[in-house]
């Protein structure tokens, strides 16, 4: 017997349509105005969460202390997946990895951005391997650059394409040995990078984690920024950058000064401690200012961006009834037989190419309605922001869902993590947890419905804002030209959303 | 062009479309799984679903984690995709060791359908990966499923010793170069006092 969580119910479903029917006769009734003014707050000036925040970037203890925690916990997985137990729901490497650190991840993207990379166990494991202790100058590594090919966002999104195979198709999720060998290899990974190339280039280039939380935190309402960009415009050391005798540079060769977006920043806090200026501070701003206005369009990361939508959407339509039919009757076709990975292989690639190829005619329409046929990169790449958003909300409502309804039974697992002498569930177990939230059902659907409208809104502004700088004269009327893009976005919100409204499987 | 009355008339007709549809959530094929029935005497057992040709073949394995010395069995059930019609015939069950440096492989038995469950009974001396192979004939077409059982636990030995063997080979070979590069600086510089 397979145990389902319900979806979203109708009521919910109908009021997130009217809703966005509301939003986008606005959008085309009422068009934004063409200027934005950011607004930012000091995060060190507000009471309480100030003095955290100071603790945190001026000593570095806590930090300190917060990587070892994680190393302990990344170690226990490691343990636990290799010498514990192989029922998945018995065994911490599965629950901690899959059920609480992978949902709980992106949901910390919406509050706090791209933090997890400060304290992120790979990073902090491969530099006490490779540097020994914490020296702005790398002693033990060859510092090459990395070549000219791979310096873009292509290997971190071959690897994320890579992990989510593994994570769908062959069912890492439910595998503690398989779960502790990928921990293995990526921390393997970030040595041998870190030993051969100069600075962060696992961070910057490789890492799909890193990637995933860099570009949904361009929709975090957190920022890393100078305090005054004339004190930076001035500055003549750019400490921020090459670091100083006690700080390292930038991990990944970020320049405060230009900085536009949060795409690549790792938190890390170097650039707060080694400014002689006193001039670095997290702020506080709106959260969508920057996929709207702020980040700069690439052709490399307009791919990540859809491809993160494609790879969200098709998480959600693994989980369907009519999606195993199909993969079923696929290795009929093919032949396939044992775990048919190769035919959900095919499978992924075909629905994860169904939002490109929407995407790519989208962008043509675009291209024809506002009369610029020769410019399919420039549009492409700066209409692509419109993904971030309705991909970021449909993780995080799916998200949701996988830690309130599957967040049980976790504290047990501490006392027994390698889960020795356990059990399967027993359906009595099976049916106690699923009666048991962590929030009451209510207000899950409710948080679902309303990220589901927040991210069709900031992906209306983003169509309205970027689109109208494609304009021919950026006229404030001429902005229903901006119509196919718009459609797709209510294409894919409300897929989304009667995916949401689907019953879900539980992952124990 | 689209026009306003467009992007409204497409808002609802996915609503309708939203509204009138359902979909029930998926089991997946091919994926091990372990269940306890609190109900029966059984130990729990290992399970899993996948298909071949016309048929979706069912093997479980009692217990779910055998032992070297320690009796096992595996239950195989599979139906014709089309019609539900169990399969016929015998069932030939064969073992081959995973490991990367052994190709041995042995045949169990052949068993008939007991009320069209095969049952192939396995006591295993040495444990470690292996993969055990069913085959069967049906509309004169050969049909070889294969699956896997471990006995025993797994080594976790073999990944922690390559990933530290990996780590400790680069960091040494880095530091080979850097020594190398240090020597070649010194000697450099020495060659440009001289000159």
């Amino acid at each position: 017997m397979v145990m389902t969580h319900p979806g979203l119910p109708q009521a919910w479903a109908i009021g997130v349509w009217l809703f966005m029917i509301a939003v986008t006769v606005r959008a085309i009734l009422v068009p934004a105005g063409a200027k934005l003014v950011p607004q930012h707050h000091n995060i060190a000036q507000l009471p309480v969460i100030g003095d955290v925040v100071r603790l945190l970037t001026r000593r570095t203890w806590p930090l300190i202390t917060l990587k070892i925690l994680l190393i302990g916990l990344f170690l226990l997985i490691i343990i636990s997946g290799l010498f514990g137990t192989a029922i998945p729901e018995r065994n911490i490497a599965t629950v901690l990895t899959w059920n609480l650190w992978w949902t709980g991840l992106i949901i910390s993207v919406f509050f706090v951005g791209s933090a997890w990379c400060a304290v992120c166990p790979w990073e902090t494991l491969s530099t006490w391997m490779v540097r020994l202790r914490q020296k702005a100058i790398p002693s033990n590594s060859l510092n090459l650059r990395v070549p000219k090919e791979l310096r873009n966002v292509w290997p971190a999104l071959v690897l994320l394409i890579g992990l989510t195979w593994l994570e769908l198709g062959v069912g890492i999720t439910v595998d503690p040995y398989a779960t502790a060998l990928l921990a293995l290899f990526m921390v393997v990974l970030a040595v041998v990078t870190l030993a051969v190339f100069e600075r962060r280039a696992f961070c910057r280039y490789l890492c799909p984690v890193g990637r995933t939380v860099g570009f949904y935190s361009q929709l975090a309402p957190i920022e890393l920024r100078p305090i005054d960009t004339d004190t930076c415009s001035h500055c003549t050391s750019l400490a921020c950058y090459h670091g100083d005798e006690h700080t390292e540079p930038c991990p990944t060769s970020l320049m405060m000064g230009t900085l536009q977006q949060n795409t690549y920043c790792t938190s890390c806090g170097n650039c707060i401690q080694s400014c002689p200026h006193d001039n670095i501070a997290w702020r506080l701003r709106s959260p969508s200012i920057e996929a709207i206005h702020n980040a700069r369009p690439h052709w490399d990361e307009a791919w990540f961006m859809l491809s993160l939508l494609a790879l969200t959407v098709f998480h959600g339509l693994t989980m369907l009834s009519f999606w195993e039919e199909w993969i079923s009757a696929l290795a009929g076709l093919i032949g396939d037989s044992n775990q048919l990975l190769w035919s959900f292989s095919i499978g992924m690639v075909g629905a994860m190419a169904v939002p490109v190829l929407l995407y790519t005619v989208t962008v043509k329409f675009t291209q024809k309605s506002i009369g610029r046929s020769g410019a399919f990169k420039q549009v492409f790449s700066t209409l692509a922001f419109v993904s971030l958003p309705l991909a970021f909300a449909y993780h995080l409502a799916h998200n949701l869902t996988h830690l309130v309804r599957e967040g049980d039974g976790l504290s047990a697992l501490f006392f027994n993590p390698l889960g020795v002498g356990t059990v399967p569930l027993s359906m009595a177990e099976k049916h106690a947890r699923h009666m048991d939230l962590l929030l009451p059902q209510d207000v899950l659907f409710t948080l679902q419905a309303m990220l589901l409208a927040f991210g069709f809104w900031v992906a209306v502004k983003v169509i309205f804002h970027r689109g109208r700088a494609l304009l021919p004269d950026g006229s404030a009327t001429r902005v229903w030209q901006l119509s196919p893009v718009l459609v797709f976005a209510v294409l894919v919100t409300g897929f989304n959303l009667w995916l949401l409204m689907q019953p879900m499987t539980m992952r124990m | 062009m689209m026009t306003r009355k467009t992007i409204l008339c497409c808002n609802l007709c996915l609503v309708s479309l939203m509204l009138f549809s359902t979909a029930y959530a998926h089991h997946v094929l091919g994926r091990p799984s372990y269940s306890l029935n609190e109900d029966s005497n059984t130990p729990p057992s290992m399970h899993v679903e996948t298909q071949i040709g016309g048929y979706f073949v069912t093997y479980m394995v009692f217990p779910a984690f055998p032992k070297p010395g320690e009796p096992g069995r595996i239950n195989l059930y599979a139906k014709r995709i089309d019609s539900g019609e169990p399969l016929e015939g015998g069932v030939t069950f064969s073992v081959r060791d995973d490991s990367w440096w052994s190709s041995k492989q042995e045949q169990i038995g052949t068993q008939a359908p007991d009320d069209t469950v095969f049952r192939q009974g396995f006591v295993f001396s040495e444990p470690g990966d292996y993969i055990i192979t069913a085959r069967f004939v049906s509309d004169g077409e050969p049909h070889t499923i294969d699956f896997p059982l471990t006995i025993g636990e797994k080594s976790p030995f073999g990944p922690l010793g390559t990933a530290f063997g990996v780590v400790l080979a680069v960091l040494i070979g880095v530091k080979f170069i850097q020594r190398k590069r240090l020597l070649r600086a010194i000697i450099r510089d020495a060659q440009r006092e001289k000159t």
